[in-house]
This record gives structure tokens, sequence and C-alpha cells, in this order.
């Protein structure tokens, strides 16, 4: 029932190899197996590096080639692989588990590659599990597959029954030789997808990608966006085939047609209703100009945003990715759904804001609104009124001569009066953090701070100023420390408030940030 | 030396400042003197550190049950929860306070000197030069002066807190004042002495956290030790430590972004610390960073272990995660080279 032949190739030669100084052992061997297996049973196959070939034929056993390639500097660390790298054949008729065993560390500087062929009754189901392949090919196939690959090409080619297939880095096609009838889902992460159906095919599409397009040569019904999840129709439905990349590109052509007529499913239809994350269906971008003269509009998907000066109005708006403008002219307005953002002289009023990531404002010469979902907040110099939200992170205002409004939700938050400016309205929050405001020893204002803490013996209130008078009372379990008062006779309002932190009213000769004039 | 078992015996007794002041003072002054129990001092405070940074784990309910039913029902009344935390945390701080202000004032005053600068470079500043063969000055330490060895003039007005007082017994006349005593000490030397580097992860792990100098402090130290070619681990570990524990979001912001920038100093704790942020951390921020640090980490070819890639690849396709902590995450995933 079972027939084994082993047979050992060759142990090659002691090569110097395009001027390499070393020698290179390579010794190769084959097994072949034959193995008994249920019709309806099923194949696993785990194989960490190298190809694995299944092919589904008429035959009743599973034959199995395993070609094994060791390539070592010496003849001990051949060894150590030849000892180290072990084929197992285990389970029943029902499951046959065929596996490659390798050492979790070596010590030899070996490198082993073995290549599998397995030929399997046609209705028999197959799983495949590998970190590196040259490529990993299921053809003829009935049964159901699964393969779960690291980095490669997985190539699915006339397979019949329902799959699933997951890879990280490569490229995934799946060549159907006659109508889908089974669904199909196939995830990735680094990697193209490519699905070629008969052109009278019918089945329900479902196609997700943010850096990568979504194409079909097919004519789609119901096309529709939810965030980036793409849904359609081709032909009447059916099946459904579930094609899922973030960076890649998704294409669906029908067999006899050529790509370059394939078309963007990401592109707007006038049907469209937009909707929040929307951006993300626009195509990726790579921007790094040294200036844009007049206004600059952007939206992309995953973009890097770098411009020297914008002669006009910055409108930006990207999924994912890292923006820097050095200089606008006019009004800027950016928006990041996640990813920093560094932004220069900004001439117009400033509207910046990222879902996650630090926010860098040189000079907001009209003020403006900076917020982040998290992240710092740094403004080196504020000549406008801004406003500025951390949803946690500290912010940072190295000089302002204007009102600030600054919150985070857990962060410092720190911020430096203009030492020219003799009262400034100052509104900062931190929900845990200390507060620190830097002024000029001549700096007016009516001082409304609180503090309330849990701990009122580490937390304090430090104020250079005379004139506040202080109070302390229990709120439930917390206590709220508050003081009021004018400093230097009053003036604009001072309202800090820090949940679990100290707020330090500092006066002292602060040097004033020179903010150069700017270049029309 | 005859009194060297004593003296070992007395160790943790003396880790844990349950000796009594005399016995305490004769273990310090013997310790100072042998250098056979100087290493096994060392060696015990090495420990202790070590298990300082074990994780705390929460006994199941079931095991805490059994064991108070198996123990005499009059002393499960005596059971109470013990509390690490923050207390402990500033009694090993006033602790430092006390050897490096006490220290400083004690030298100032002529008395004793028992410290003297590192010979890696690090000296203390207004304190004075201290002769050559004073031992190190410690860090973990209380000590008991004999009222005849202080200077009768109190100079600048020392900060003295948490003061106890001690009777007279009926065998001794002696009397005793405890007290805390803070002043400004600066340290000077090397990014890389051992002595400095040892000095900035106790100031990043324990200082006060809700110091307005702990970002800043972060801050600093990213100034000073990512323009090194190899900063020392020990720097990392703490700053894998704060991220690990901080609360104050910003904290831990500045702590994954500092990381980022010591790739060369990264230990296997200081990535699990990455990788438990980018899983766990609720922060997009902290989130964000880490996935940045690791996505560094794999373009430079380090080799990443299964459960890092396992995050990353779980990160790439979770759906409702920011989108850029995705993107980051498939392009670490790209560089990968699986072993």
């Amino acid at each position: 029932m079972i027939r084994t032949s082993i047979a050992t190739v060759v142990l090659l030669s002691a090569t110097q190899l395009f001027g390499a100084t070393f020698p290179v052992l390579t010794a190769s061997n084959r097994v072949v197996r034959e193995l008994q297996i249920d019709p309806s049973g099923s194949v696993w196959i785990d194989n960490a590096f190298g190809s694995v070939d299944v092919i589904g034929g008429d035959g009743k056993l599973v034959s199995v080639t395993i070609d094994r390639t060791i390539t070592a500097p010496d003849a001990a660390s051949m060894k150590e692989a030849a000892d180290n790298v072990v084929l197992s054949f285990e389970g029943d008729t029902k499951v046959r588990l065929i596996h490659t065993i390798l050492p979790e560390t070596h010590a030899g500087h070996w490198n082993a590659v073995v290549n599998y062929v397995v030929r399997i009754p046609r209705g028999v189901n197959v799983k495949i599990a590998s970190k590196v392949a040259e490529h990993i090919r299921v053809s003829h196939v009935k049964g159901s597959v699964t393969v779960n690959g690291f980095a490669g090409t997985v190539i699915m080619d006339g397979v019949v029954g329902a799959s699933a297939i997951s890879l990280v880095n490569g490229r995934i096609i799946y060549d159907y030789l006659q109508r889908p009838v089974a669904n199909a889902r196939v995830q990735a992460v680094n990697a193209d997808i490519d699905i070629y159906p008969p052109p009278n095919s019918n089945f329900d599409w479902i196609a997700t990608t943010i850096n990568g397009d979504i194409l079909t040569t097919f004519p789609v019904r119901a096309p529709r966006f939810s965030g980036t999840l793409f849904r359609g129709q081709i032909g009447s439905g059916g099946p459904t085939i579930n094609t899922e990349t973030l960076m890649g590109r998704v294409l669906v052509q029908a067999k006899g047609t050529k790509s370059s007529s394939a078309r963007s499913m990401r592109v707007y239809n006038s049907r469209h209703q937009p909707g929040p994350g929307d951006v993300l269906l626009q195509p990726p971008e790579k921007i790094q100009v040294p200036f844009v003269v007049g206004d600059f509009v952007s939206a992309a998907s995953v973009a890097d945003i770098t411009i020297g000066e914008v002669r006009g109005n910055a409108h930006v708006e990207v999924g994912a990715g890292e923006v820097e403008l050095e200089a606008v002219l006019g009004q800027c307005m950016v928006t990041l759904m996640g990813g920093p953002l560094r932004l220069g002289d900004i001439m117009g009023a400033l509207f910046a804001h990222t879902g996650a990531g630090d926010i860098l404002v040189r000079v907001a010469r009209m003020g403006g609104q900076v917020t982040t979902d998290g992240g710092l907040l740094l403004v080196k110099a504020a000549l406008g009124p801004m406003t500025l939200r951390s949803g946690g992170g500290d912010i940072v205002v190295q000089q302002t001569s204007a009102a600030i409004d600054a919150q985070t939700s857990s962060g410092d938050v720190t911020l430096t009066g203009d030492p020219s400016k003799k009262t400034l309205k100052v509104t900062a929050r931190t929900l845990q953090g200390n507060i620190i405001l830097n002024v000029s020893p001549r700096f007016k204002a009516d001082i409304d701070a609180t503090i309330l803490t849990s701990n009122p013996d580490a937390n304090e209130m430090h104020i250079d100023f005379n004139g506040i008078s202080v109070s302390r009372e229990k709120v439930g379990k917390k206590t709220r420390i508050h003081a009021t008062g004018k400093i230097n006779g009053g003036g604009e309002r001072v309202e800090l408030y820090a949940v679990d932190g100290d707020i330090n009213i500092s006066a002292k000769t602060i040097t004033p940030i020179k903010v150069m004039s700017p270049k029309r | 030396m005859p009194d060297c078992d004593a003296m070992i015996e007395n160790m943790p007794m003396l880790l844990t400042e349950s000796l009594d002041p005399v016995q305490r003072e004769l273990t310090h002054q013997h310790i100072e003197t042998c250098p056979k129990c100087a290493r096994e001092w060392a060696a015990y405070k090495e420990t202790w550190q070590t298990l300082d940074t074990l994780p705390e784990l929460e006994v199941p309910a079931r095991v805490k049950q059994r064991f108070l039913a198996e123990i005499d029902p009059d002393l499960r009344t005596n059971v109470v929860p013990f509390r690490s935390g923050r207390a402990a945390r500033w009694l090993a701080q006033a602790a430092a306070v006390v050897i490096v202000a006490g220290g400083a004032f004690y030298a100032g005053n002529r008395l004793a000197p028992r410290f003297r600068p590192t010979p890696t470079g690090v000296e203390l500043i207004g304190a004075q030069t201290l002769p050559p063969a004073t031992p190190y000055y410690s860090i973990a330490e209380t000590r008991v002066l004999p009222a005849a060895s202080i200077n009768p003039q109190i100079e600048g007005r020392p900060d003295i807190q948490n003061v106890q007082f001690t009777d007279a017994s009926a065998s001794s006349d002696q009397i005793g004042v405890s007290f805390d005593i803070t002043s400004h000490v600066t340290v000077t030397g090397r990014p890389t002495d051992k002595s400095m580097v040892s000095l900035l992860r106790y100031v990043l792990e324990n200082e006060d956290r809700e110091s307005p100098s702990r970002s800043r402090a972060i801050d600093w130290v990213r100034a000073t030790y990512s323009r090194l070619d190899k900063p020392d681990p020990q720097i990392a570990e703490a700053l894998a430590n704060v991220l690990r524990n901080d609360q104050h979001q910003g904290v831990r912001i500045n702590a994954a972004d500092t990381l980022q920038s010591m790739q060369s100093a990264m230990t296997d704790s200081t990535r699990d610390a990455l990788v438990e942020a980018l899983k766990n951390d609720p922060n997009p921020a902290v989130r964000l960073k880490a996935v940045e640090a690791l996505a560094k980490l794999a373009r430079s070819g380090a080799v990443l272990d299964p459960e890092m890639v396992d995050t990353l690849q779980k990160k790439a396709s979770q759906g409702d995660e920011n989108v850029y902590v995705r993107v980051k995450a498939a392009e670490a995933l790209r560089s990968i080279q699986p072993r």
C-alpha cells in the first residue's frame, strides 16, 4: 500500500561564487512516498521554506515527492542541517499531515529549502502552511483549499471548492477554469490579488484596499462602497468572492479581456453619497516638490507629502501618511486620518487635524485650530488666537501672542506668553497632568486656577504672583484647590484646570522668539 | 573574616530596612571594608532589583480562598492585602533622596565622609572633595550618625521632613532624631558612565508621576542618548518600563518615541514593551509610535520573533485600527524576512 523510495542525489561541490571567498556545499536528496487517503479526506502540508505544488487528479493515493536542498559553508554545518531538517508523515486515511520539521534556532550558517510536489485525488481537501515559498500552486482540486503563507506567490489554478487564502507579502493569482461555484476568501497585506474568472461568471464580489486600486473588466451591478469596502454583483450574482488587501491592488479580470480595459471601482460615481473615510477611496500619492505656485489641493488614501512652499492656499486630505508643508502663504487646511503633521510658517488661517500622531507648527501667523485624537501638539509661535486639542498627549506653545485655548485628556500643557504682551486670554485644561504657564513678571490677568486631585499632598499650585487667594475643599473623594485673584491689577481671564496634576504660573524673564517677517 | 557570616545573615534585613539602627550601621561599615561582603551585598541588591522588575501577579481567587481556609481562623482576620504601589515607591524614593541629599549635607559639613566621586567620571557638585580612600557613595541606605560628629552650625537651612523621635530607655540615655533631609545635588559625568546610566534609569522609573519634569526628562534623555552609537540598554529598559506603567499618556508617547531613536539599545524586554503598547495601549499615538519603532527595527534587518510578526499581522488586518497604524504595520511586515 505504501511505497517509499529515497534517493540521495548529490553532494555537490565546493564552489567559489562570484568572488565569494568561502566555499559553499550543497546537498540535495529526494523522498518519494505514496499514502492512502479517503476520497473526502484532507491533506495538510506544513512547509516553512520552499515551494509547494498540489495537483488534483484521478488517482486514489496521495503521492508525495519532496526535494530537500541544503546549503552550508562546511561539512559540520551540513551534517547539522541534515540531522535537523526532518520530514514527518503523520495521520491516517482521513487526514494526512506532511510536515517539514526545522529547529527553532541553529548555530550553523546553513540554509534548507524543501520543495513539495503532492498529487492527490481531486476531491480531497487541502491545507497548506508556509513562511517563504517561491510559489504555492494548487491546481485541479475540487475539495476545499486553505493556504496560509507569509511571502511568495500563491496560485490557485482550476480550484473548484471553497477556498481561504491568506498571504502577507507577494502575489495571489486565482485562475478559474470554470465559473465560480463556491465562496472564496482571499486576504493579503502587501500583495496584489488577481482573479481570472470566465466571462460568463455569476458571483458577488467584495473588495477592499487602502493603498491600491479595485479594478475589473466585468460590468458590475449595484456597485457601492461602505467605507473602504466595495460590493458589487457580477452577472446575476452567486457565491461570494472576497478580495481584501491593505497595500496591494485587486483585479478581477474576465478571461479573454485585457487588463488595460479594467475600470477602477474607486472612482466616484454620481450616485455615491460622500461619507467619512471617503479619502481612502482616492489613489495614493507621493509628492515632494520645493514649491507650488497657486493653491495646492490634494486628497489621497496613503500619502507622503513634502512641499517647501505653497504660494496660495493648501487643502490636503489624507488617509494615512506624513505631511510636511514648510510654508503656506494662504490658508492651510490639512486633515489626516492618521500620521504626523509638520507645518512651518502658516500665513493664513490654519486648520489641522490628525486621527493619530503629533502635530508641529512652527509659526501660525493668523492662529487657528490644531487637533489630534492622540499625540503631542507643539506650536513654536502662535501670533493669532489658537484652539488646541489632544485626545491624549502633551501640548506645548513656546510663545503665544494671542489667546490660547488648549485642552488635553492626558498630558501636560505648557504655555509661554509673549513677553511683549501685557495680558493674554488663556484657557488650559488637562484631565490628567500639569499646567505650566510662563509669563513675564509684568503680566496682568484675572486668574482662575483649579486643581482637582485625589492626592492633595502631591499636587500643588505654584503661583509666582501676589494677590491670589487659594482655597481647598473636599469634593467627594477628591480635593479641589482653587486659586483666584488679579495679578498686576488684573487683565484678561486666565482659566486653568488640571486633574491630578500641578498648576504652575511662573513669572520669569522670557527671551522672546523672533519670528521673521513673512516673505511675500 | 570572622564577622562575615553574621553580616551576610544581616543582608536580607538590611535590604528591607528592618535591621535595627546599630546593626545597620555596623553592617554597612563592614561591607565597606570587606571586599567579599561588598560583592555579596552587590549581588543581594541586584537580585532585589530584579525581583522588583517582575510583574505582580494576581493570586487566583480559588488559591486565595484555599489558603485562607487552611490558616488559623484567628489569623484570618489579620490577613490584609499587601499593598505595594505608591507608598512603597515613595519610601524607596525617600531613601534614595536621603542618601543623596544626606550625603551632600554630610560631606559639606566634613563629617565622616562616606562617599567619593566614582572613578568613572561622575562627581558630585556641591559636595566637598573627599579623601580618595573613602568608599563609594551608595544610593539606597539610611544611616545613623552620632551627634558628636555633626557640625553644630547647621548652614543653608536644609529641608528637613518626616521627623521622628526616639526616647531614652532605661538601659541607655541615648535619644534619637530621625528625619529625611533634602538638598539639591548635581551629579555630572559622561552619558556612558555606568553610575550616570543607573541614576537616570532610577530617575525615569521612579520620579514622581505627577512631576512636571517627567516628559522633559524623557526629552532630555532622547536628546542625549539618541546621539550615541550604542546607548546603554538600561536606558532603553527604563523607557520600556515607563511605556508599560505610566498612566500619563503624554509621557508614554514620549517614551515610545524615544525608544524609536534608540534601536541599538533595544533588548527583548524593550521590544516586548513596544509590542504590548501596539497591542493594548488605548492612545492611538502610543500605538503609532510603537509600530513606527517596530517598523524601523524590521527595516534595520533585526530578527523579530513570531509574536511580534503575529501582532503586526493582526494590526495590519484590524479594520477598526487607525489607518496609519495599519499602514505602518504593513510596512514593517514588508521588511521582515521570516526565519
